[in-house]
C-alpha cells in the first residue's frame, strides 16, 4: 500500500503538462476502493496533487467508498481533506443478495455508513445499485430503491448487470449454480426504476444515473461530454482529446514503472466516441459543437441514421433542432442508436 | 512408329478420403515433375477452398515424364477428377479424355458408394480400370477382403490390383508401371483432320479463354486457324502448352496429347466445354461425341445483404460462370429481399462452394434462401410450369398435379444399420428397390428417394443413424407425382416470400409447426413483438411469437471504459451487418435456412 502510494505520488510529481488544467477541474478518487487506503496514504496523494496544481478549487471532489471499509473517523478526515462528495457502492439492501454478489458488507453496515457520511457533513452522496443480478426479484429491487430514496440521497446510479465473459459470475451462471432473472423481469425492474426515481425528485439525466436538480456528477459529465481528463494509478486512463493513455494494468507492472499504453484516436473515432458518449446524457449532442470540434455537418452526414432512429422513436431533436438526444425509449435501447454511428 | 505410342492418359477415381490426392502428389514427386521442395501439399487441388475442404471441384491436369523399366520414355497425362457426387459431370468430362483410370480404394474401408458411381462412369467411357488398394501401411488394412469386394461387387479382376501406400510411398513404382503396361495408348490418327475435345475452360485475364483439350486426331500448333464445330467461330491459336503442372509453352500438340490452347477467345460461350476444335482449313467431317449438359438440380435465391451490392453480385456471378458452366443464374425479385438472383447448382456442395467463393473472392455479404428442387406443376388448363422458386408455386386451385425429381440412391452400410437406414428412408418417402450383401458385414441398399428429401437433411440423418458408417451416392432418376403443397410464412402478418417452402401434404402440418418454432429460436428479439405464422393458402397452421426485447444498452460507461465499449458496439454492429431488413424485421441468414434445420 505504501509502495503503491509512493509510486503514485512519484507519477503525480513527474507530471508534465500535457494539457492546461482548469483550476475548477473536478477530482475523483475511485474505480477501485480508495477507502481501503490508510488515511496517511490518502493524505500524501492529495498533497501531491495540490503541490502540482492539479487540485485547486475543484467544482467537485468525490471519493468512492465501500460500506465495509469506512468508519466515522475516516469520513470526517475525507471531509477535512476537501472531498465534498461520497459515492458508495451499496448495490442492494438485502443481505442475501449482497452475499451472492460477494460483497463484504450487509444492509445494516450500508445504512450505518450512509448515516456516518451525512453526519460527517457530506451533502452530496451517491449510492450505486445493481439490478438484474441472480437472485434479485422485482420486489427486492423495488424495496432497495425505495429505501435509498427515503434516506435522502442526492444521486443514485443504477446499473443493470452485464455478465462479462471469463468472470467467476459467468462461470457460475454457465454451470447453473446461479440463474439470471428472466428478461421480462429485468425489463420490469428497469421500468420501475425509470418511473420511480424521477417521481421522487431524481432526474434521469444519464442512462444509468439519476440526480436531484443541480446534483449531477460534474466529474462524470466530463467523460460524457468527451472532454479531457487526467488519470493516475493502476490502469488509470487519461484522455487528451486526441489520444487515450492507459497505465499498467497490474500492481506489479505499475510498481515496476511499466509504460502507458497510448491509443491514438483518429478523428473518425473521436467523432464516434463523442456521439455515443454524448447521447448517453439527457443533454444529448449539440450539432453546433460537433461542427466546431470536428468540422462535420452532423445532419447531413447522419441523415439516414437519424431518420431510422426517429422512425423507431429512439431519438428526438430539441433546442430548435440543434440538439439530438435519446427519448425515454432510446435510453432503454441506447445501443440500437449508438451502433448506427459507429 | 505411331507418335502416341508412348502416351498414357489416365484419371484417378476414388471415394472421398481414400487417398486420391495423396497418390497424385506422390506420382508427381516420383516422376520428378516437381521436386519435393516445389510441391505444395496436394498440388492439384489449387483452389483455396478445395484445399480447405480436402475436395477437388474442378478437373485439373498434369503431364508426367516417366522413364519406365522397359527403358523407354513415356508421357503420362494425369487428369484429376472431383470425387463428390455434385461434380459427377466434371468426372465424366475428365474420363472422356482418358484411356484408363486408377480406381483407388482404401484398404481399411473397402468399396464405398462413390467408388461405385465412379466405376460405372469409367465403364461407360470404356476405360481400362486398374484397382489400386491404398493405405496398406495401416494396421487395419485388409487388402484381400478389398480384392474380394472388387471382384464380387464391381466384377473387376483384382488379381493384378496394385497394393500401395501413397502416404509412405510403398508401391508407387508399381502404380506407374501398371499405368504404362495396362492403360492403352491413344488410338487416333495423326494424319487425319484435327479433332480435339474441349475438356474444360478457364478465363485468363491476359490470354482470354484457355481451353483444356484432348487431341483425338490430327495436331494443333501455334498460329493455326481453328474452328469450334458447335458454334462455328474461328480463331487463331496464340499459345499451345502442357501442364507441368504450371503451364509450359510447347508450340504444338499431337494426336493423343492433353494440353491447353489460347486463341484470343473473349467469350466463354464461343468455346463451350464438350465442343470439338478442328482445323479451319482442313475441317473434320463430324464433331466428337460431346458431353451431356450439366443440369442444375438444386436452386436457391442469392441476395446481397446490402442492396447496393446487386451489380457487384451480378459481375461476380458472371465471372464465376466463365469457369463453371454448371452454374446458372437469372435475376429475380423478392418482395422481402429485393433484387437478387435465382441460381441453379449441381448440388448442395456446389451451392456452398459458389456462395463461399462469392463472399471470399468478391467480398460480398450474401443471403441465400433455402435450396429447393425444380418442380413440374401440371395446371388444370393443360399447361406445365417448371417451378424453381417456392414463392412462385401456383395457386392450389389451378393445379392438376405436381411432380418432383426422384433419385436412385445407393447406400453402403454395415449390416447392423440396415434397420435404421430403411426406417429413415421410409420416413423420407423413399421407395425400396433392392439390397445386396457386399460381404458378410456390409450391405448395399438401393432406394428411390425424392431429391428434395436429400437436400433437406437425409444425408445428415443417415450419418447420424449409422454413426457415420454409411456412404451415399445418387443420380437423378426422373420425375414422379407427389402430393405437394406450399407452406407460406408470415412475419407480423405479412407473408415473406423468401421463406416459403414446398412440402408433402402429409407432413405440412408437422413441418409448418417445426418451422415456426425454429424461426422463433433463430430470429433475435427486436424492439417489438413479432408473430410468426405458417399458412397453407389462407389457413394458418401454426403460430409462434418472438417477444419484444426489453432493453439493449450498455449500463456503465465512464472514462476508462470508452475504448472497450466502443469495440463492443462495433462488434454488435458487425453482427447486424449480416442481417437482412425485411419490412421492419431484421432477419439473420439462419432464418432462411430454418426449413432445413427443422428436425421433422
Amino acid at each position: 500500500m505504501v509502495a503503491y502510494t509512493e509510486q503514485l505520488c512519484r507519477h503525480i510529481g513527474r507530471y508534465r503538462k500535457i494539457m492546461p488544467v482548469n483550476p475548477r477541474a473536478t477530482i475523483y478518487f475511485g474505480g477501485g476502493t480508495p477507502s481501503v487506503l490508510p488515511l496517511s496514504c490518502l493524505e500524501q496523494i492529495v498533497y501531491a496533487l495540490k503541490a502540482k496544481g492539479l487540485w485547486q478549487r475543484p467544482a467537485e471532489a468525490t471519493i468512492e467508498v465501500n460500506p465495509g471499509t469506512v468508519d466515522g473517523e475516516k469520513l470526517k478526515a475525507y471531509r477535512n481533506l476537501g472531498f465534498d462528495r461520497i459515492s458508495m457502492g451499496i448495490q442492494s439492501l438485502h443481505d442475501k443478495e449482497l452475499k451472492t454478489m460477494g460483497r463484504i458488507h450487509n444492509k445494516k453496515e450500508a445504512l450505518a455508513a450512509l448515516d456516518m457520511a451525512q453526519k460527517a457533513g457530506f451533502k452530496k452522496i451517491n449510492g450505486d445499485l445493481i439490478f438484474g443480478y441472480p437472485g434479485q426479484t422485482l420486489n427486492s429491487v423495488k424495496s432497495s430503491v425505495e429505501e435509498l430514496v427515503k434516506l435522502g440521497l442526492t444521486h443514485i446510479s443504477v446499473y443493470s448487470l452485464s455478465v462479462e465473459k471469463g468472470t467467476p459470475l459467468a462461470k457460475d451462471i454457465k454451470e447453473g449454480k446461479l440463474k439470471l432473472p428472466d428478461d421480462n423481469m429485468v425489463g420490469d425492474m428497469y421500468d420501475f426504476i425509470v418511473k420511480y426515481l424521477p417521481e421522487h425528485g431524481l432526474r434521469h439525466y444519464e442512462i444509468s444515473n439519476f440526480a436531484k436538480p443541480g446534483e449531477e456528477a460534474q466529474h462524470n459529465l466530463v467523460y460524457w461530454h468527451y472532454l479531457p481528463y487526467l488519470g493516475f494509478g493502476i490502469g488509470a486512463v487519461s484522455f487528451t482529446g486526441r489520444e487515450r493513455r492507459t497505465g499498467p494494468l497490474t500492481m506489479a507492472a505499475y510498481l515496476a514503472g511499466g509504460k502507458q499504453d497510448i491509443e491514438k484516436l483518429t478523428s473518425d473515432i473521436q467523432l464516434e466516441e463523442c456521439i455515443f458518449m454524448g447521447l448517453r446524457t439527457i443533454d444529448g449532442i449539440n450539432i453546433e459543437e460537433i461542427k466546431e470540434r470536428f468540422g462535420v455537418d452532423f445532419k447531413k452526414k447522419y441523415s439516414k441514421e437519424v431518420t431510422e432512429c426517429e422512425l423507431q422513436n429512439l431519438v428526438e431533436w430539441t433546442e430548435n433542432g440543434n440538439v439530438l438526444r435519446l427519448t425515454a425509449k432510446g435510453m432503454q435501447f441506447g445501443n440500437r442508436v449508438f451502433e448506427k454511428f459507429m | 512408329m505411331k507418335q502416341s505410342k508412348n502416351i498414357r492418359n489416365f484419371s484417378i477415381i476414388a471415394h472421398i478420403d481414400h487417398g486420391k490426392s495423396t497418390l497424385a502428389d506422390r506420382l508427381i514427386e516420383r516422376t520428378g515433375t516437381l521436386t519435393k521442395r516445389e510441391m505444395e501439399d496436394q498440388i492439384l487441388d489449387n483452389l483455396d477452398l478445395e484445399r480447405e475442404r480436402g475436395i477437388t471441384i474442378k478437373a485439373q491436369a498434369v503431364q508426367l515424364d516417366y522413364k519406365a523399366q522397359d527403358g523407354q520414355d513415356y508421357i503420362l497425362n494425369l487428369i484429376d477428377t472431383p470425387g463428390h457426387v455434385d461434380f459427377n459431370y466434371e468426372v465424366s468430362r475428365s474420363l472422356a479424355a482418358c484411356e484408363g483410370a486408377l480406381l483407388v480404394i482404401d484398404a481399411t474401408q473397402g468399396i464405398e458408394a462413390q467408388t461405385l458411381a465412379n466405376v460405372y462412369l469409367a465403364m461407360e467411357h470404356d476405360l481400362e480400370i486398374i484397382p489400386i488398394i491404398n493405405k496398406i501401411d495401416l494396421p487395419s488394412a485388409d487388402p484381400d477382403k478389398v480384392k474380394k469386394e472388387i471382384e464380387d461387387v464391381l466384377g473387376i479382376d483384382a488379381s493384378e490390383a496394385v497394393l500401395c501406400s501413397a502416404k509412405t510411398g510403398i508401391g508407387i513404382d508399381d502404380v506407374l508401371e501398371a499405368v504404362v503396361k495396362r492403360v492403352p495408348s491413344p488410338s487416333g490418327d495423326s494424319d487425319a483432320p484435327l479433332q480435339a475435345l474441349v475438356v474444360d475452360s478457364k478465363y485468363d485475364a491476359y490470354k482470354g479463354v484457355m481451353l483444356y483439350i484432348r487431341i483425338v486426331n490430327g495436331e494443333i500448333h501455334k498460329g493455326m486457324s481453328i474452328r469450334m464445330m458447335a458454334t462455328g467461330k474461328v480463331f487463331e491459336v496464340t499459345d499451345v502448352g502442357v501442364f507441368k503442372p504450371a503451364l509450359v509453352d510447347v508450340g504444338s500438340l499431337g494426336e493423343g496429347q492433353v494440353g491447353f490452347i489460347a486463341a484470343a477467345i473473349k467469350n466463354v460461350r464461343d468455346a463451350r466445354v464438350g465442343d470439338t476444335v478442328t482445323s479451319n482449313d482442313n475441317p473434320a467431317a463430324v464433331p466428337l461425341p460431346g458431353y451431356r449438359k450439366a443440369t442444375p438440380m438444386v436452386y436457391c435465391g442469392l441476395y446481397p445483404v446490402e442492396n447496393s451490392d446487386y451489380d457487384n453480385l451480378r459481375d461476380a456471378l458472371e465471372k464465376l460462370q466463365l469457369n463453371d458452366a454448371a452454374l446458372l443464374f437469372e435475376p429475380e425479385t423478392s418482395a422481402a429481399l429485393g433484387f437478387g438472383f435465382r441460381c441453379g447448382f449441381l448440388g448442395l456442395l456446389h451451392m456452398d462452394v459458389i456462395k463461399e467463393r462469392l463472399e471470399r473472392e468478391y467480398d460480398l455479404t450474401l443471403l441465400t434462401t433455402a435450396p429447393n428442387v425444380i418442380y413440374e406443376v401440371f395446371l388444370t388448363n393443360g399447361q406445365i410450369e417448371m417451378v424453381d422458386n417456392p414463392s412462385l408455386f401456383p395457386n392450389q386451385t389451378v393445379i392438376d398435379h405436381v411432380e418432383e425429381p426422384f433419385v436412385n440412391a445407393t447406400i453402403i452400410v454395415p449390416k447392423d444399420y440396415v434397420g435404421p437406414v430403411m426406417e429413415l428412408s421410409q420416413e423420407k418417402r423413399g421407395e425400396y428397390s433392392n439390397m445386396t450383401y457386399l460381404d458378410e458385414n456390409r450391405v448395399m441398399i438401393h432406394y428411390a428417394l425424392p431429391l428434395s428429401e436429400i437436400i433437406f437433411d437425409y444425408f445428415d440423418r443417415l450419418k447420424s443413424v449409422t454413426r457415420g458408417y454409411a456412404s451415399l451416392d445418387y443420380e437423378l432418376h426422373g420425375y414422379r407425382p407427389s402430393n405437394l403443397v406450399k407452406v407460406d410464412i408470415l412475419l407480423n402478418g405479412e407473408p415473406v416470400d423468401a421463406l416459403s417452402a414446398i412440402v408433402h401434404r402429409d407432413r405440412a402440418q408437422v413441418r409448418g409447426r417445426a418451422l415456426v418454432e425454429k424461426l422463433r429460436s433463430v430470429i433475435p428479439r427486436q424492439l417489438f413483438e413479432i408473430p410468426i405464422q405458417a399458412a397453407i393458402g389462407s389457413k394458418v397452421i401454426a403460430r409462434e411469437t418472438v417477444s419484444a426485447m426489453r432493453k439493449d444498452v450498455l449500463a456503465k460507461c465512464y472514462g476508462g471504459d470508452i475504448t472497450r465499449k466502443r469495440k463492443l458496439l462495433e462488434k454488435q454492429k458487425a453482427g447486424k451487418k449480416r442481417m437482412k431488413q425485411v419490412g421492419t424485421v431484421e432477419l439473420p441468414q439462419e432464418a432462411f435456412m430454418a426449413i432445413l434445420k427443422v428436425d421433422k
